[in-house]
Parts: C-alpha cells; structure tokens; sequence
C-alpha cells in the first residue's frame, strides 16, 4: 500500500510539473507589437484610428488598450510592470513630472520638421528637467461661455458681468458657475482675472520667476466684485454649484466655464459656441485658463520591450505628422495641438476653444502647481471656499495663497 | 450514504484528481512568479504545493489536513501584507524613489546625454555599409555632406553615387544598403544602445528608425567608485545612502530618478521629530481615538437600548426587529453615499429638515459630528443583533431573584444584566473599536477626511484618521511617500494589537480558551 501511494504522489507530482510548467509559460508576445495605453476617449479614438489605418509603422502591430477612465488609466500605469506596461501612454502633461522622476517615461527628440508641428509652450507642458518625453496631441483647456437667453453680447470686463448678475439677481442661481474642470482647474480664469496668478509667463516665454501674485490687489478685486457689503458673498460666483451645467442650459446663469471636452452637450441644446476667456477687471484684459495639452509620451517598457525605435516611429507618424494629424482630429473632439491638425478643426467647438487658447492662456506646468505641502489644486478651492462659504477675511486668505504660489513656484523652478 | 463518498476508492480518486489540478494551478503559478523575478511568491508557492500533497496524502498530520488551507490563506493574505509593509517602512520609497538601484542607474545613464547646441538631428536610413557594419547614412545638413556612419568612423560619399528616396532622404549608395522593414525590426531592441561615430565628441543616436540626433555624453558613471561624473565642470555625483546620487559640492543636487534605499528606522522617527509630520499625526491620532471610541459608545448604547426595549413581548415586535436591521443589510457604501447627499449643504435633507443653512462638511465640529451620526446608523443594528442574543444567554432567575430582594429595575440593569453583558460582549466591543480604528470607507466616502485648512498649510484633515491620512501620504497624486505610510501603517498595527491584547486581557475573556 505504502509503495502504491508512494507512486501515486510521484505521478501527481510528474503530472503537476508537467501541466504546470507548459500552462505556466509566459505567451510570447506577437511579434513587434507596440501598446498604446489611453482613457475612454483617446483610447477609444485611436481605436477609430486604428480601423481607418493600421500600418502607421511598417514591420509593427499597434495595439490600443482602451482604460474607462483617466483615475484607471493613471491606476494601471502605476502598477505598470515591465511585463505589463505600455509602450506610448496618453496622458495629461502633469503626469510628465512624475513619471520621469519615477523612470517611466522615456525622452524623445524630435526633427526640426516635428518641433515645427508645435509651440514651444506645448513642448514644454511634456518636459522635464530639459527633456521632453512624448508628442502634444491635443489642447486640454476651458472656455467661458456667455448665456444669450440672458446676455445679448460678449462682456468687456469682470464688472460688466457682475453689474448684469445684481440687475436680474432675483431670477439667477448664481452670475458665474464652473461647469467643467472643477474650480482648480476650471476655474483658475476666474482666480487670475482678479490677480490670483499660481505663475506667470515672461514675455520670452519662460516662466517668470518673479512673485506671480499681489495678494492685496486680489483681495482687493475679490472683496469689490465677489463680496457684498456685509463682507459675505454676493452670490456672483459660486463655488460649490454642483449643478452649474443644469442652470446654465435652463437660463439661471448667465456666464459658465465649460471644458472643450463636454461642449457637444451645449450644442445640443442649441447653445453657439461664444468662447472667450473670462474677462479681467479692466476692459480688454483677460484672465488665463489652463491651456494644457496631452500627449502621447514614450515609456521605458518599450525598450525593455525591444520595441522602442518602433514606438518612436509610431509617435513621429501618428502624431508628428500631417497624415496622423489629420486623421486624428478628424476623430478627437478637443482641438488638436498640432499646427497641421488645427488646420482640420471642423466644430466652430474645436475653432472656439483654439482661439481660447491662442487669446489668453497659461500652460499648466505640474511641477510649479505640486507644493511640498499644499499645491495648487488645494490651495485654489481652499481660497474661494474660506472666503466665499466661511466668510473669512479675504486680504488674510489672499496672503496666505499668495505665500502658497510663491513656495510652489520657488520649489517648482528648481525641478524644471 | 454520504458518509461513503468520503471513503473508499472513489474518495480517494477524487482526492488525487483535486490535489492533481490544485498542484497544476500552483506551479503554473510559480513558475510565472519565478519568471517575474518574484522569488519570494514562487517559493511559497512551491512550498505550498509540496505542504498540500504531503498532507493530504500521508497520515502524518490530521490536524494539519484541516488547518492547512486556512494556513496558507493566512500567510499569503495576513503575514505576507505585514512583513511587507514592515520592510518597505525601512525603505526611502516615495516618487522619485521606486526603482532599484541597477535600474536607476540605466535610466540616469540613458538620461545623461546633451545634444548639441543647435539640436542638430539627421533624416538617416539605417543598412549596413561594404564591410556589413551597422550604418547610417545621411545628409549632414552642417557640413553639406553625404556622409556614412558606423560604430567607429565616418566617411564621406560624393553626392552622385547616393540614392535618394521620394523625400529626398539618402537611401542607398555603392557603399550601403538599407535593411528591409523585418531587418530594422529585428535590430529595435538593439537600436537604444547604437551608437554611430560623428566625431570625437560627438555620437549619433538613432530617434525611430528615420531619424538620428548628435549627442554627447552629460554624465560618466564610475562602476568601481559607484559615482556619476559630468565632463563639463567635473561635477560628481555620490551614493547619499538615501536613493539618490547627489553633487558632493552641493547634496540639494540630486540625478533622477532614485532608488528605494534602506533608511532603516527614519521614517519612523520623522513622525516625531519633523514638526511638519508630527503634529499632524498627533491630531489625527487623537481624532482617530475619540472616533473610534464614541463609535463603540454609541453604536453599543443605542443597540443595547433597543435590544433592550425589545427584550419583552411587545406587539409587532418581529416588525420592528426587521426594520431595525435594515440599515445593517444595505451596502454600507451606498448608505455612507446617501448620507452624504443628506448633509449637502445646498441640497441636503438635514438642513432642508431643520431649516439650517449648515456646511456639514466645511467646518471641523459639524463634519466630525456627521461622521459620529452616519456610523451610529451604520453600526447600531450590529450591537442591536448581539445584545438580543446576548440578553436571551442571561438567566432570568438572576434578575427575578433580585426583583424579589427588593432590587429596582435600574439597580437589577446597572448591578445584574450590564456587568453580565459586558463580560459576554467585551470581545465584540473591542473588536468593534479596532474596527472603527481602520473605518477608511466611511471617511473617504463622507469626508474626505476634510475639512483641511489647506490655507494654513495643514495635511492632514478634520476627521482624517490615521488610515486615511496614511492612505493620503502613500497615494498623494504628486508626491506620494509609501515608504512613510508603510512605517504609520507599522504603528497602526501596534496599536490596534496592543489595545486590543490589553482589553482582551482585562476582560479575561481569552482565560477560558486556556
């Protein structure tokens, strides 16, 4: 008996190995394949791509891997393994920052003929510490949007719009709301119309290493157009309008910010895209929004992958290029961050965003928004939220986020 | 007749084929952790093979022929996670710091390059040149040349004997063919480390397969003295022991990215004496306390109160009963995401109900008194359950005896029936309390762990506890510190285990299984 179990366990064991060891074995990657990673819409958009065209590099397959969203994409990509990582990410230009520092992306150099495609601004969104690690591919950025159920014409300046919220005050949920982006990102238009600047840009286009913000001017602009006499707010811009998008297609806001993401569904309801960037307190001045871009950025799994010179390709054909350009925008409802692929902007949506951009915009550099304590993305909504919902001193919360972006800025420049 | 599957010929067929696709699954397993370098999980894996045929199929152990599956269970889920975390909380790991040190250095060296001042890059074909060398040729837009590089020289071809392809890129000469598509596709994973001569300070290196840049040099790594050396100013770069090569002139300087370094005990000790982390931890420690314990309080009075008022034969008793339970029945996600909706300022019911204008979530007392009231909704039906149960286990001759000596209902309740239900239910409370220690799902969902002075510099929230707050620190989206969370996660596990052995202990409710 003891013999027959003996046996029985030396060919389970033999069997076990054997299944194992076969079932066990890594499948062999298709031959040269290069993996695109991208969120529900890009993704899906190179999907579209794909079908249309699919030899973009000779001798290689290209294969999209579509996340459902930004936050799983951003997920994946962190857990990325050299077996499980991407090729080419899409992704938003913070990311850029990060992921260098964390030996995830790889650099890129581009041909005179590709950097030509772009704006030095937008080749820096996708840089770090001098390097530049993928190829823009569209403009991620917020426009205002004026209500012509309640306002006739475009407004001039901050108090204009204001002036207009008091008159029809009793009918209106708030005068200004942002629908997209959330009151960081959104709502930064907002923040440097008044003076709120997390840094600026110097005339040479480098970021300006001088103070970005006077906090007594923006306090003093916040307590004369969002205050009202009792030192509360006037209920002009809310900050915590949930519904801002509801309201504003139902005629109770007369200004929103909305992204160049979500502008079909204002379009649909009949709504003309009337772009502009939120006016300054003085007439013809404006306050800037983001204008970001995301690119397409090399990995370091694509070498390891033995498919880098391919991936390289991949990114100078499909997005470096006319031909990619053009197909691409053809799809992508956002405005294409390419010259050639702006050329083939087909919504007045796509044209309204771009001229956004082109009229007043700050690109949004990761490393000068992260703090070492408090970034931009909290300090921001902190601000509106201490002033307008607690009601607390507004020259007080001024300095404070002004000491903030100072930090951030001092802190960020080293790391550029 | 069900005993008899279990025995015989047939039990025993049945055992081998299990035990055959069990042992199958788990070396294909290992053998797939072995080849993604996870040594430590392929060996236990394999162990676990051999521990499950060696049990199961000798008579060596039958205790163990129970105990093994929840064994193992318990080394990979429970001891594995915390040997883990105690090893990454004696790392630098944090942005900046996930790589090892080999592949830092590979990166670091892949990123030390500078090209030249006018960023000169080249339309090149990649072939092979008469010799059958690797080459490049190309158009040197700065010397106006056609010219042929390979590893070690560069020649010059008159423009009359080179091909031009239909972009006017140089496609082929007497001297050079260019690879066909499978070629160049075959030499991709090669193509990062060519090198192609220009001159001698200068390399080509190829960007694609259509391009190639001049670079040259930034940075020089020493394997011997393990440091990196620029070349322009002589700057050198050391090991700091804290995942960084740093300029021995200037420490602030570091290469990117980093390593995980072993710093041993210092992000244990930074709790305390960096002020920027201590006084966080402190308050969010003193928070998580008070949380855990009203929770327990008042989850455990509430609970007892109606399992008390329902303890006598009342009508609709069983009516009541269900609806009590049914907060305990529904998705505690989906409850904590409706409470939340409750207390919105704007549109909240709470205010809406009371006519108050209440930022529930926006000032520090109303958001910790929201947190207390959600989890007392969440948590009474629990405590509700086991003191009915617990009720019914005390004999009632104890408080008819003492009715009959003369004891009021308040002195049979406080001297008989409480002492007796906290003696039952202590473990239960405790374990209620380090429930709640680690109750992340109802403050992220209803807080947020806010509301945060972020104005004042604060990184910590109003109702963060410490496994939120530690959550925020490792999974920060521009700078999380793993390492860091890992070493107040360590602390955490103390303390939960400490309090809990204690009150295990000054129960004496672990006596009887001595």
């Amino acid at each position: 008996m003891k013999n027959k179990r003996t046996g029985v366990v030396g060919v389970i064991a033999a069997a076990a190995l054997a299944f194992g060891v076969v079932a066990g074995v890594p499948a062999q990657a298709a031959d040269k394949e290069i993996v695109i990673w991208g969120d529900e819409k890009r993704g899906a958009n190179l999907e579209k791509l794909m079908a249309q065209k699919s030899d973009w590099v000779k001798g290689y397959d290209i294969k999209i891997v579509t996340w459902s969203s930004f936050t799983a994409l951003k997920t994946a990509l962190d857990a990325a393994t050299e077996k499980s990582g991407p090729d080419i990410v899409m992704a938003p230009n913070d990311w850029v920052a990060s992921g260098a520092k964390n030996g995830k992306l790889a650099p890129v150099t581009l041909t005179a003929k590709t950097k030509a495609q772009f704006t030095a601004g937008q080749l820096f969104d996708l840089s770090y510490k001098g390097k530049l690690y993928g190829l823009p591919v569209d403009v991620n950025n917020t426009g205002m949007i004026y209500n012509t159920k309640l306002v006739s014409s475009a407004p001039k300046s901050f108090g204009e719009m204001v002036d207009l919220y008091e008159a029809k005050k009793s009918s209106l949920k708030s005068g200004l709301c942002v629908a997209g982006g959330g009151n960081a990102f959104g709502g930064l238009g907002i923040g440097t119309a008044l003076g709120a600047y997390p840094y600026r840009i110097a005339a040479d286009g480098n970021v300006d290493s001088a103070d970005p913000m006077n906090a007594t001017t923006f306090a003093a602009n916040v307590t004369k157009y969002l205050l009202g006499a009792d030192g509360k707010s006037n209920g002009f811009f809310s900050t915590s309008d949930s519904t801002c998008k509801d309201n504003f297609l139902a005629g109770k806001v007369p200004y929103a910010i909305i992204g160049n993401w979500e502008w079909k569904d204002y379009v649909d309801k009949g709504f003309k895209m009337n772009l502009m960037p939120v006016p300054g307190v003085t007439a013809g001045t404006y306050g800037p929004g983001f204008g970001s871009v995301s690119g397409a950025l090399l990995t370091t799994y694509a070498a390891k992958h033995g498919v880098e010179a391919g991936a390289k390709t991949a990114l100078f054909n499909i997005f470096g290029s006319a031909t990619g350009a053009r197909a691409y925008q053809a799809i992508e409802g956002r405005p294409a961050a390419s010259k050639d692929g702006a050329k083939y902007a087909k919504t007045a949506a796509q044209k309204g965003f771009a001229k956004v951009a082109g009229t007043s915009s700050l690109p949004q550099i990761g490393v000068l928004l992260d703090g070492d304590k408090t970034s931009y993305w909290e300090a921001s909504g902190a601000f509106w939220t201490a002033v307008l919902v607690d009601g607390k001193s507004a020259t007080t919360e001024a300095t404070k986020l002004a000491a903030i972006y100072k930090a951030n800025l001092a802190k960020g420049l080293k790391d550029l | 007749m069900l005993v008899s599957i279990f025995r015989g010929k047939f039990a025993f067929v049945l055992k081998v084929i299990t035990l055959l696709i069990l042992s199958s699954l788990l070396v294909m397993l290992a053998q797939q952790a072995f080849a993604s370098g996870e040594y430590a999980i392929a060996i236990f894996l394999a162990v676990s093979t051999l521990a499950l045929n060696f049990v199961y199929l000798t008579k060596r152990s039958v205790p163990l022929k129970f105990f093994l599956p929840g064994l193992l269970f318990l080394l990979a889920f429970v001891v594995g996670p915390i040997l883990y975390t105690l090893a990454m909380s004696g790392f630098t790991y944090q942005t900046g710091n996930t790589l090892s040190k080999p592949e830092a250095i590979a990166q670091i060296q892949k990123l030390s390059v500078s090209q030249d001042e006018n960023q000169t890059i080249f339309d090149v074909t990649v072939g092979k040149n008469g010799s059958d060398e690797l080459s490049l040729i190309y158009l040197d837009s700065l010397t106006n040349e056609y010219a042929i590089s390979t590893e070690k020289k560069r020649t010059v071809e008159p423009e009359s004997t080179v091909v031009k392809d239909e972009f006017d890129i140089p496609s082929s000469s007497p001297n050079f063919r260019a690879l066909t598509e499978d070629e160049l596709g075959a030499l991709d994973a090669q193509i990062p480390e060519l090198k192609f001569y220009y001159n001698d300070e200068y390399y080509l290196a190829l960007e694609g397969f259509q391009a190639a840049s001049l670079y040259k040099k930034s940075l020089q790594f020493n394997e011997a003295s393990d440091e990196f050396k620029s070349p322009v100013n002589n700057d050198i770069y050391r090991d700091n022991g804290r995942g960084n090569y740093a300029n021995v002139s200037n420490p602030e300087d570091i290469l990117q990215p980093g390593w995980r370094a072993p710093i041993w005990f210092e992000n244990y000790t930074k709790l305390f004496s960096e002020e920027r982390l201590r006084t966080p931890f402190i308050k969010v420690f003193l928070w998580t306390i008070s949380f855990a314990g009203l929770s327990v309080l008042t989850t455990f009075a509430l609970g007892l109160l109606l399992a008390l008022a329902l303890n006598k034969a009342i009508r609709g008793r069983r009516i009541y009963r269900s609806i009590l339970i049914l907060p305990y029945a529904m998705p505690s996600v989906m409850s904590i995401l409706i409470w939340g909706g409750m207390f919105d300022t704007d549109f909240g019911a709470i205010n809406n109900l009371f006519g108050t204008d209440i930022a529930w979530f926006q000032n520090a007392a109303f958001a910790r008194t929201a947190v207390i009231v959600v989890n007392l909704w969440l948590g009474f039906p629990y405590f509700y359950l086991v003191a009915s149960g617990a009720l019914q286990a005390i004999p009632a001759e104890l408080s008819e005896a003492a009715a009959i000596d003369g004891a009021s209902p308040r002195q049979i309740f406080s001297r008989i029936t409480l002492p007796l239900l906290l003696k039952i239910l202590s473990p239960l409370l405790i374990a209620s309390f380090a429930f709640n220690f680690n109750n992340f799902n109802l403050i992220y969902l209803l807080t947020g762990g806010g509301p945060i002075a972020q104005l004042d510099g604060e990184i910590a929230g109003s109702t963060d506890i410490l496994i939120s707050y530690t959550y925020k620190i490792a999974f920060d989206q521009g700078n999380s510190n793993l390492g860091l969370a890992s070493a107040i996660s360590v602390l955490i596990f103390l303390l939960v285990a400490s309090m809990s052995m204690y009150g295990l202990k000054k129960s004496k409710v672990l006596d009887d299984f001595v």
